[in-house]
């Protein structure tokens, strides 16, 4: 009896060894991931910043407003536009504040660009994109480096999570316990 | 920063609160800015259709002298940049600035474009298309409105100079008026909204400083405060709940 103890013992040290180390390399993967993940807002407000310069220059490759006006019909007036800019805003902050809140994991930023985008386009069809060029502006600054903000520190405190874990896993060759 | 509980409590609460109300303000700018614009184009129109009614009479009886002077006094005016009267050929024939009388008006320019870039002028336009802006020479902001002379039956039927039935425009009043107190009115409203932007930072900043330092960090402390002190006696009392 004891001898065949003795015989199994390093079978199972060494299956327990495999699957920690199975699990250290899938919390490396999800750093990983999360590490990209983190850059998330940065590139959507990047994008953003390029679609803002191409407004401010008149988005120069876009047919001229009265072209385009011609086909579909008139544009909305700048004053209707401005109101659901505003509406938005405050739904699109107080949407990433709840998130931020709650710490849900949610991708949401590159389509805040496409919104600011189709406001840019309709205060150019419009012909009042001068003057309304910085509310716009202001708005995606605001909306984006919130949501930013929410992702970096989103990923920052789950990565930190993580790496408490793959010490965790190193230690005792054990799964963290799940909170 | 980034990393303390203030941060995290401060940077997303600032950067929200200021960033929309940065935005409700450069709305609200440009609503009152275009507002306040259209208000300048309704005035200076009213102003041009005052002075056509005034120089109708003398414009009736070929009253030349009544006329240029009329003009002159209008152009005297504080805040008028400029004043004339053009016929149908372009020819400036009364100002207030007697060097342009004479003169071609262009009829490419801005302003006269709106009406003439068809071969055949357009002779009915809205008030607001009435109203172009520019630098004039001098570098002065100038809102300036054309407003056509019609023909009337009194003007073809005068016995003094007949034009005919079938034309409709007998020449053009074109006025301009400085933008420089409505300018200043904006420069105005432009700094009152900064400051009223940096102040709801401060404040939005300085509530959520002393909410948390009164319902978090005193606690925290306190806390840290009976740890400590705990650890070199046994014996302490436990902190005051809600103090």
């Amino acid at each position: 009896m004891t001898d065949m103890r003795e015989h199994q013992l390093p079978a199972d040290i060494n299956e327990t060894r495999d699957s920690a180390e199975v699990l250290r390399q899938g919390i490396i993967r999800e750093i990983n991931r999360l590490n990209r993940f983190s850059t998330r807002g940065i590139l959507a407000l990047s994008l953003f910043i390029v679609v803002s310069v191409l407004a401010w220059r008149g988005f120069p490759f876009l047919p001229a407003p009265d072209a385009v006006t011609a086909l579909l019909g008139k544009a909305p007036s700048a004053r209707i536009i401005s109101i659901v800019l505003l509406l938005y805003t405050f739904s699109a902050i107080i949407l990433s504040l709840s998130r931020m809140a709650a710490a849900v994991e949610h991708r949401s930023s590159f389509s805040h660009v496409g919104f600011l985008t189709a406001f840019f386009l309709f205060y150019y069809f419009g012909k009042s994109l001068e003057e309304n060029y910085w509310a716009v502006f202001g708005s995606g600054i605001t909306i984006l480096g919130v949501e930013s903000y929410r992702i970096w520190t989103f990923c920052a405190e789950e990565i930190s999570r993580k790496k408490e874990a793959i010490e965790f896993v190193t230690r005792t060759g054990r799964p963290p316990p799940q909170e | 920063m980034f990393a303390t509980l203030a941060g995290k409590a401060l940077v997303p609460v600032g950067l929200a609160v200021t960033g929309f109300m940065a935005v409700c303000c450069l709305i609200l700018y440009s609503v009152i800015r275009d507002d306040l614009h259209r208000s300048e184009i309704v005035h200076a129109t009213n102003l041009a259709d005052i002075i056509l009614k005034s120089t109708r009479y003398a414009m009736h009886k070929s009253d030349r002298e009544t006329l240029a002077t009329i003009i002159l006094n209008v152009g005297e005016q504080k805040g008028v940049s400029h004043v004339r009267i053009f016929n149908k050929k372009g020819i400036v024939s009364f100002s207030a600035k007697s060097g342009e009388i004479n003169s071609q008006v262009d009829k490419n320019a801005e302003g006269c474009i709106v009406c003439h870039k068809l071969p055949v002028p357009v002779t009915n336009l809205g008030t607001m298309q009435q109203a172009r802006t520019f630098k004039n020479p001098d570098g002065m902001d100038v809102m300036a409105i054309t407003a056509p002379v019609y023909n009337e039956p009194d003007c073809s039927a005068a016995a003094c100079h007949i034009h005919p039935p079938g034309q409709k425009v007998l020449g053009t009043l074109d006025i301009g008026l400085s933008r420089a107190e409505l300018d200043r009115s904006l420069g105005m409203l432009r700094i009152e909204m900064i400051i009223f932007t940096v102040m709801s930072l401060i404040l939005t900043i300085g509530g959520v400083t002393a909410l948390l330092r009164k319902n978090l960090f005193l606690p925290v402390q306190r806390l840290r405060n009976y740890a400590e002190f705990s650890e070199k006696k046994n014996d302490t009392p436990p902190p005051r709940v809600g103090s």
